[in-house]
């Protein structure tokens, strides 16, 4: 039990640690990745209940999809291309970050193993049981070998996209073109799509 | 994702897919089970993730549709399998356009089905490309390339 409870502490401290993109956004108090993880599972389970699939499945995948973040950076797209001066770095989230395809590989790479080595490093001590399922269901989402996997993987961009366009209706300071653009180039699940047109037509009317 | 009945696949991630498939099915029937390569080695420990993985890619190769390449005379059209070369609203980008599947967008591949790899289907090199809802995005197509992978 005390291995449970050393893990439980670890996770508790995803609740206090503020989502790096909002900070390089400046947005005050921005939500925690616990936050994240608390609505993308919300949003994976009711837009979930309209497919066929494996809805125990899906909700396990939504909360521990970003566990990692315990001991993981919270990386953004725009990573290495940020300079320390804050005025540069709002010149460069006005565009959207563009890397050759072999570098897009090693990042996307080098993401991968870290985030694996911090989800191991979290649950090392749990149960056997435990430990395989949370790794099982962490490669599902990271890898897409379900279509479980699949769907959560989208619906993690849903929900960042959803709170993108709340800030930047709140604070101005996010470019929500780019933000559409990426979305519309993210998604392919018509439920989603459909989510992400009800969800523009609300935010943008008297926008 | 929108229909999993048909699979979309380009030559190189129906192999991959074959390889895996292959690889788990030795894998199962061996008797020393530690002999697995390190990217399918999470399912070693659990023989229902081991065989729902070998079901879902039993599906996959029996309803993948290979994207081949077009004739020569429609290679200037944007069609599965294509990269694309854009200028988005002053931006210059790529994609590749494949099936669910293999859509990975951080990896600069992007699905047919979704709304961008949809209107861009069917056009040429000089097209226009407008995305409006209600954000309007201009896509102008700069070049169409067969044969590269992302």
């Amino acid at each position: 039990m005390e291995e449970l409870l050393n893990f439980l502490i670890e996770v508790g401290k995803l609740k206090g640690k503020h989502r790096r993109g909002w900070q390089l956004h400046q947005i005050k108090n921005p939500e925690s990745t616990a936050e994240h993880i608390f609505r993308m599972t919300i949003l994976a389970w009711v837009l979930g209940s309209k497919k066929k699939l494996n809805m125990e499945r899906v909700v396990k995948i939504a909360l521990v999809h970003d566990l990692c973040e315990v001991y993981a950076s919270d990386l953004t797209p725009y990573d290495p291309l940020l300079p320390k001066d804050k005025n540069k770095i709002k010149q460069i989230l006005k565009r959207w970050p563009k890397f050759t395809p072999a570098l897009k590989r090693k990042k996307h790479n080098n993401k991968y193993k870290m985030e694996e080595c911090a989800l191991d490093k979290l649950i090392f001590k749990l149960s056997p049981d435990l430990k395989k399922e949370m790794k099982h269901l962490w490669v599902d989402f990271e890898k897409g070998l379900t279509k479980e996997g699949r769907f959560v993987k989208q619906v993690d961009k849903v929900e960042n996209f959803l709170q993108g366009l709340e800030y930047w209706k709140k604070y101005g300071r996010i470019q929500h073109k780019l933000w559409s653009r990426w979305i519309k180039e993210s998604l392919d699940d018509p439920i989603l799509l459909e989510l992400i047109k009800a969800l523009e037509k609300k935010l943008y009317q008297g926008a | 994702m929108p229909e999993e009945t048909i699979f979309h696949l380009t030559k190189e991630g129906l192999a991959r897919i074959k390889k895996e498939y292959q690889e788990l099915k030795t894998f199962k029937g061996a008797k020393n089970k530690e002999d697995l390569s390190p990217e399918y080695v999470v399912f070693r420990d659990d023989a229902d993730f081991l065989e729902t993985r070998m079901a879902e890619l039993g599906n996959i190769i029996k309803n993948a549709r290979l994207i081949s390449l077009p004739p020569k005379n429609k290679q200037n059209i944007v069609s599965l399998g294509a990269t694309v070369l854009v200028s988005v609203d002053g931006q210059d980008d790529e994609f590749t356009l494949v099936g669910h599947l293999e859509a990975n967008p951080s990896l600069g591949r992007i699905s047919n089905e979704s709304p961008v790899g949809s209107a861009l289907l069917g056009r040429k090199a000089g097209d226009r490309v407008v995305i409006s809802s209600p954000v309007k995005t201009t896509y102008t197509i700069k070049k169409v390339i067969y044969g590269r992978t992302a």
